[in-house]
Formats: C-alpha cells, sequence, structure tokens
C-alpha cells in the first residue's frame, strides 16, 4: 500500500491532479447542484477501486491515511479540478464518528459498506425549533426491548430522499439537568414505514433539503455509537477539522475567476466604479487565502485549531456572496434571468452562483453563531 | 537544514527582532511618549533614534556588506507593526524604506549610509511635487552646476532632520542631491498634521546640494524605495490597529451601562468581531505581502504587491480607528483619551504614500498590465 504521507507535498499533489485531470468525467465538473448516487456512480466506483474514496481515514479501515498537510492537498486538487464531493457524508461524518467511538462490530459492519456505497447516509441534525440552537433538539428515542423507538421531525437534511441511513443526533433523556446532556447519536433505516421524508423546494429550485418525520421508527440498540447520553459531545468533537474546511478559499476563487470573465465578456471593466468593487473582492479573496495558509500550516505542524479559526468561514462566506452579488450586477438587465448567460463561447450562470452563495453565510453554524463564539472564546467578551 | 527547518529559524529571528523592539518602546513609555512629544511641539526625541539605531532597526533591510543586518523587508515589517502599536513619531519606516532605500541602492558606500544606520544622521527625502492646483504633479525642481531650484512637498520627517535627499531633474534626466538642513537658499514650511507631526513644503533658490546619482537608476531606485516604504508603512498600520482594538477591547469588558459591561451586548460584540477579523486579514495579508516581496525581483510585481498591503492596511486601519472611537463613546471624541492618538495617526499614515482606493487603482492597473502581458 502506498504511504502518501511519505512524498514530497508537490508529488502528492501531482500524483492528485493526475488522477482527477486524467479520470474525473467532463460532464460532472463543477456541478452546481449535489449529484444524486445514481449520476455520479460510475466515478465512484473507479475513486472506490483506487482506494480513494476515504482520504482522511486511517488506511486499517480502507481510507488513505493521510495527515493534515496531504488533506488539504487533496481537497484543494478536488476543489480546482471541480470534483464533486459526491455522497460523502458517510465518508466525511459518520464513518470518523465510528471509528472514533464505535464497537469493533459496528467497524467492521458499518465501515465497508461506507466506502462502496452500498449503504448512503444523510445526516439528521437540525429539527424545526433545533437551528442555531442545536441543543434544542427534541425527537425523541425510547428503548423497547431490544430496538429504539423515534418519534419526531429533522429537517435541512440534506439529500435524504436518496440516503438509505441517517445518523441523527436524538433525545434519550429528557429529565437532564441541561439541554446538551441526553442526547445521544444514533444510527436508523430510511427503508421502513415509520419513516416519511419529503424534499423541501429551495430558492434556487433545487431539492437538496428535505423534511424526515419518524411515527414509531424502529432501529435495533445495537445501532447506538458511543455511549447513551453523550451524543453531543461526540458530535462537537469531529468539528476541527471541518471547520477550516468551511472556510476554505475555494467557492470564492471559483466565483471570482467565473465574475472577471463574465465582467470582462460584458465590458463591465470599463466602469471604474465596476473596477474598483472588483479589485476590492479580488484583494479580499487574496487576503483571505493568507490568513488561510496561517492556520493550515497550524495544522501542518500538527497542531490543533483553536475557536478562531470560525473567522475564515464568517470572511470567505461573505466574500462569496460578494462576489456574486457583483456578477448580478454586471449582467445588468439579464441579473434576473434564470440558466447560462452567454458570454462569447460559454455560459455563465450568473443566477445559480447567487443562490449558492447564500446559504454559505447559514450552513455549518450560521455567521452570527460564529460571531458568538469568537466574541467569547477569543475575544473574552464577558456574558 | 530542510526548508521547514530554515523557515522556523527565521521564524525565530522575527520573533526576537519582535520582542527586543517591543521591549525597547515599552521602556520608553509606549503611547504615552507620543503623547508627550506630540504636546512638546511635534517632533521625535533623538535620543530615541539612537537607541533604536543601537537595536540595529534602521539598518534591518541593509545588505550586511553595507553594513546592515540584511533580515529583509519581513523583519523591516516586524519593526514598522511595533513602531505603530506605540505609535512612536521618529521616522523609522521612512528612513529604512525611503532615504535607506535610495542610498543602499544608489550609493551604498557614501558615508552618510554609516550615519543614517547608526542614528547620528536623519535624513528625509523629498520626491513629490505639489501642481498648482494642490494635487501631486511632476517633478519640475531642477538641479545644475551644484545646485538646486523649485519646491517639494509632503516630505516626512522634515522637522529635525538633518538633511534632505532630493529627486530634481537635470540637464539629463533625474538626480538625488543632498541638501543640508541649514543650507543658504533652502526654506522649510511645516504643515501640521492630525497627529501633531509635521510635513514640509521645500523650497530652493539656487542651494547647494551634492549630486549622489543621476540617470534612470534615480528612477528605478525611487519606485522600488517607494514600495518598500509603501509596504512598510502598512505594516506600521497593522500594528496601529492591533493596538487600537486592544484598547477598544479592554474599554467595552471595563465600561458599565445598564448594570453591565457594554461588552457583554451581542451588538457590540459582533462589532467588535468584526474589526478583529478584519485586523487578522490585514495582519496575515500584509504579512504575506512582506516576505513575498522579498523573494520578488521584478519592479512591477513588487509595486503591485505593495499596494495590496497598503489598500488592505489602509481599510483596516480606517475602519477599526473609527469604530473604536464610536465604541468608546462621548470619551472616544475627547482629546485626553488615548484611543484618539490612534485615529490620527491613522490618518496621517493612510494619506502618506497613497490610502487604499488609490492602491486599489494601481493594484488593478499592475494586474491589468500583467495579464495582457502573459
Amino acid at each position: 500500500m502506498t504511504d502518501w504521507n511519505a512524498m514530497s507535498d508537490a508529488e502528492f499533489r501531482k500524483e492528485v491532479r493526475g488522477f482527477f485531470e486524467a479520470e474525473y468525467p467532463e460532464e460532472l465538473r463543477h456541478l452546481p447542484h449535489r449529484p444524486k448516487f445514481a449520476e455520479i456512480e460510475h466515478w465512484h466506483r473507479k475513486l472506490h477501486a483506487r482506494g480513494w474514496v476515504a482520504p482522511a481515514w486511517p488506511t486499517e479501515y480502507g481510507g488513505m491515511g493521510l495527515n493534515a498537510a496531504k488533506l488539504l492537498i487533496f481537497y484543494e486538487e478536488q476543489q480546482r479540478w471541480g470534483v464533486t464531493r459526491g455522497r460523502d457524508m458517510g465518508v466525511q461524518m459518520v464513518g470518523p464518528l465510528i471509528i472514533k467511538f464505535g464497537t469493533r462490530k459496528q467497524k467492521d459492519y458499518w465501515l465497508p459498506r461506507i466506502l462502496s456505497c452500498e449503504d448512503i447516509w444523510c445526516q439528521g441534525y437540525s429539527e424545526p425549533g433545533a437551528g442555531s440552537d442545536l441543543a434544542n433538539l427534541r425527537t425523541r428515542a425510547e428503548v423497547d426491548g431490544d430496538d429504539f423507538v423515534i418519534n419526531g421531525q429533522k429537517i435541512w437534511t440534506t439529500m435524504a430522499h436518496d440516503a438509505t441511513h441517517i445518523f441523527m443526533l436524538v433525545r434519550t433523556d429528557p429529565n437532564a439537568p441541561k439541554k446538551q446532556q441526553g442526547i445521544s447519536f444514533l444510527l436508523a433505516p430510511m427503508d421502513q414505514p415509520g419513516v416519511d421524508v419529503r424534499t423541501i423546494a429551495t430558492l434556487s429550485g433545487e431539492t437538496e433539503f428535505c423534511e424526515v418525520f419518524f411515527d414509531n421508527a424502529r432501529t435495533p440498540r445495537e445501532n447506538l455509537v458511543g455511549e447513551l447520553n453523550k451524543g453531543w459531545t461526540m458530535a462537537k468533537a469531529l468539528l476541527s477539522f471541518e471547520r477550516i474546511f468551511i472556510g476554505a478559499p475555494n467557492l470564492a476563487q471559483n466565483a471570482l475567476g467565473q465574475l472577471e470573465s463574465f465582467a470582462r465578456g460584458r465590458g463591465a471593466f470599463d466602469d471604474p466604479v465596476f473596477r474598483d468593487r472588483f479589485a476590492q473582492a479580488a484583494l479580499d479573496v487574496e487576503d483571505h487565502a493568507a490568513l488561510y495558509a496561517r492556520f493550515a500550516d497550524q495544522l501542518k505542524r500538527g497542531e490543533t485549531l483553536g475557536a478562531d479559526v470560525s473567522m475564515l468561514k464568517i470572511w470567505v462566506t461573505e466574500c462569496f456572496q460578494r462576489i456574486t452579488e457583483l456578477m448580478i450586477e454586471a449582467a445588468g438587465p439579464d441579473g434576473g434571468t434564470i440558466g447560462p448567460l452567454q458570454v462569447g463561447n460559454v455560459g455563465v450562470d450568473v443566477l445559480s452562483s447567487f443562490y449558492k452563495a447564500r446559504p454559505t453565510t447559514i450552513y455549518g453554524g450560521s455567521n452570527e453563531i460564529q460571531r458568538n463564539i469568537l466574541s467569547k472564546a477569543v475575544l473574552g467578551l464577558p456574558g | 537544514m530542510t526548508q521547514t527547518d530554515m523557515l522556523s529559524s527565521d521564524q525565530e529571528d522575527l520573533r526576537l527582532l519582535r520582542e527586543s523592539a517591543r521591549t525597547l518602546f515599552d521602556r520608553a513609555g509606549g503611547s504615552s511618549r507620543a503623547r508627550k512629544l506630540r504636546d512638546a511641539g511635534g517632533g521625535w526625541d533623538p535620543k530615541m533614534v539612537r537607541e533604536l539605531a543601537e537595536a540595529g532597526v534602521f539598518g534591518v533591510t541593509v545588505p550586511e556588506a553595507n553594513g546592515g543586518l540584511g533580515m529583509g523587508l519581513a523583519a523591516g515589517g516586524v519593526i514598522a507593526e511595533e513602531v505603530g502599536r506605540v505609535i512612536a513619531p521618529e521616522p523609522v519606516v521612512a528612513t529604512i524604506g525611503l532615504s535607506l532605500g535610495l542610498l543602499r541602492r544608489l550609493c551604498p558606500d557614501h558615508p552618510k549610509m554609516a550615519q543614517l544606520i547608526s542614528g547620528e544622521t536623519v535624513l528625509a527625502v523629498a520626491w513629490q511635487e505639489r501642481g498648482p492646483n494642490g494635487a501631486p504633479a511632476e517633478t519640475t525642481c531642477r538641479y545644475a552646476d551644484g545646485k538646486l531650484t523649485g519646491s517639494k512637498a509632503w516630505v516626512v520627517g522634515a522637522a529635525g532632520a538633518h538633511g534632505f535627499l532630493v529627486v530634481a531633474e537635470g540637464d539629463d534626466g533625474p538626480v538625488l542631491a543632498m541638501v543640508e538642513a541649514a543650507a543658504e537658499g533652502l526654506s522649510v514650511v511645516k504643515r501640521t498634521q492630525a497627529d501633531g507631526s509635521a510635513m514640509g513644503e521645500l523650497s530652493f533658490s539656487g542651494t547647494p546640494a551634492e549630486e549622489l546619482a543621476r540617470g534612470a537608476r534615480v528612477s528605478n531606485a525611487l519606485a522600488e524605495a517607494i514600495s518598500d516604504a509603501t509596504a512598510l508603512a502598512a505594516a506600521e498600520l497593522v500594528g496601529l490597529s492591533e493596538r487600537a482594538l486592544e484598547i477598544t477591547l479592554d474599554y467595552i469588558k471595563t465600561r458599565e451601562q445598564f448594570d453591565k459591561p457594554i461588552g457583554s451586548f451581542q451588538v457590540i460584540q459582533h462589532r467588535a468581531v468584526d474589526l478583529h477579523v478584519m485586523r487578522e486579514v490585514a495582519q496575515a495579508g500584509v504579512r504575506e505581502v512582506l516576505a513575498l516581496m522579498d523573494r520578488e525581483t521584478d519592479p512591477k510585481i513588487r509595486a503591485r504587491l505593495a499596494s495590496r498591503a497598503k489598500a488592505r492596511a489602509v481599510t483596516a486601519a480606517k475602519k477599526i480607528t473609527r469604530d473604536a472611537i464610536q465604541l468608546h463613546g462621548a470619551v472616544g471624541y475627547t482629546d485626553e483619551y488615548e484611543i484618539g492618538l490612534y485615529l490620527n495617526r491613522a490618518l496621517v499614515l493612510s494619506a502618506w504614500l497613497g490610502d487604499d482606493a488609490y492602491h486599489r487603482r494601481l493594484w488593478f492597473e499592475a494586474r491589468e498590465e500583467e495579464g495582457a502581458a502573459q
């Protein structure tokens, strides 16, 4: 088995880039939506055959075992070439949790099925009354013989309509003194009478989000991961890497590239006001990348990231939004038109970029929540 | 040694440099020293200049062969940040970036080099001119037969300098000439700045001057020195912003209204976070620029990088110092409070060598030119 970490960064980047450029299907590059599994199945097979489905997992579980430095390179190349993340909730979220907190039996059963996408996962965290205040969740799971019985509702469950399983935070002790206590981490099959999925149409007309209703749905007790009532701490323990990933410069960089070619084609640079606003946005992206590099270096040195990493997400998502807003301005009277706008021989879908940027300041902890975190954990402001 | 080891030993050198500069300034009284000097008439302290020189500050970017430390702009930036933190009025960036930036490129063996590095002499650089409408204009100041005629404007450090390095037009292109402060036919008018310092407007009428260099190399060296000084001024603003935000955070943690520290109100917290994020982005961006400039030799790319740094640092410093006044409330508007000194210094440093809008324009034009050349 190849020890990727022994390679130089440059060698490894070349290897990853070479594979993506040679093997990734052209029609799937820079997909504007999240694909259903059937759409990307042939790509997933290639990735699986190469053993590259789970770059961050240890090799003993079928991952690539990449260290933080190599992992960043892998994701940078993935985003650079516009390679879809695919249906990666299993690999990114539930897999690492099972690896860290699961039993031997759980690992042996679930992990290979995640890698092969025999099981396709969705994440059941948010609820109608538990968004930013996630610990307020109410979906109940009660022991009944060898099963848990689940009642309640999850929402904003990405791609639940194309998932076979859900990993969820559920309330197992409604009498715990603090709402963060009494929450457990549970795995459940979707294909059963007590589970009902409805898609939610978004502003962009996509249906990636779903509501999932549980009416006496059942899952075996052995599908509890980790200790009963300890789910909150477990879910939080895995956020460190996600927090730099969510603050990576790529989305904004790609949008800036799009803005530049679109604005150039449309002659928007003739306007000095537009030039200045473009320069502002471009410098916002460049200087963010400098800050991102500082955090990435920290990871590469093997340090744990502190709460201050939240600022990457705040800056880059708001910057991404401004860039897509500039695209609409540059479109002039076409600013409300759905579908690709022709510039030279390429089509730029201005509205789709705009819509894509909107939820970035909401998901992964809204930017307001990130500001709360920074003000208390980094600036030490009271109350 | 691997690349990482080299990098970390460089980082260690910079850390030590930062510590010694900070200790030196703190021992001298921090920002209260700036207030005293301002109230005493807006000059600087020659004793401080010598102490800084002893610590190697002025020669930081001068090659070791010419009597400096040879540590590059990244190290110059560390010093500039510390100068900014205590809003020191000594012309540190002007000396490192402009005076020594010109001399080390044009006449590294001139005896004035050693005197500048040792702090014995301070020379102010006069390169800009004011046109009839008050805005910057082309050079018309003449140098011929050892004499200068014409005028110069926006000369930083003019009050207190022992002499001037003047960029003038000679018979066949630009000339760098040196004038003693006491030279005949030189008049210096001081224009008081927001921070109490003075910029000089010089006029020469047949003023005797020593020619140091002539020809295209003068304008090339000037452009390079301006790039250096611009990036270092950005670093000074980063240090200034950092300290201004610290002062503001201390204030909102202790000032109570409605029986609570005002820093416990979410609207205040979110504003403070935005300033903090802006400062972090500015620090990361400017430090990256200085490191890149040390590795880059193409003067046009170096100029573009310097513009990126100044545009970012001015944007951040303006926002931070102005919001700092708002977060202090009424006391922020008094002269008595420390925070106002930072606002005033930020105004002066922002205007010097071009503000954010100006540098965004230069940056964009440079980027277009590079794009077209590819």
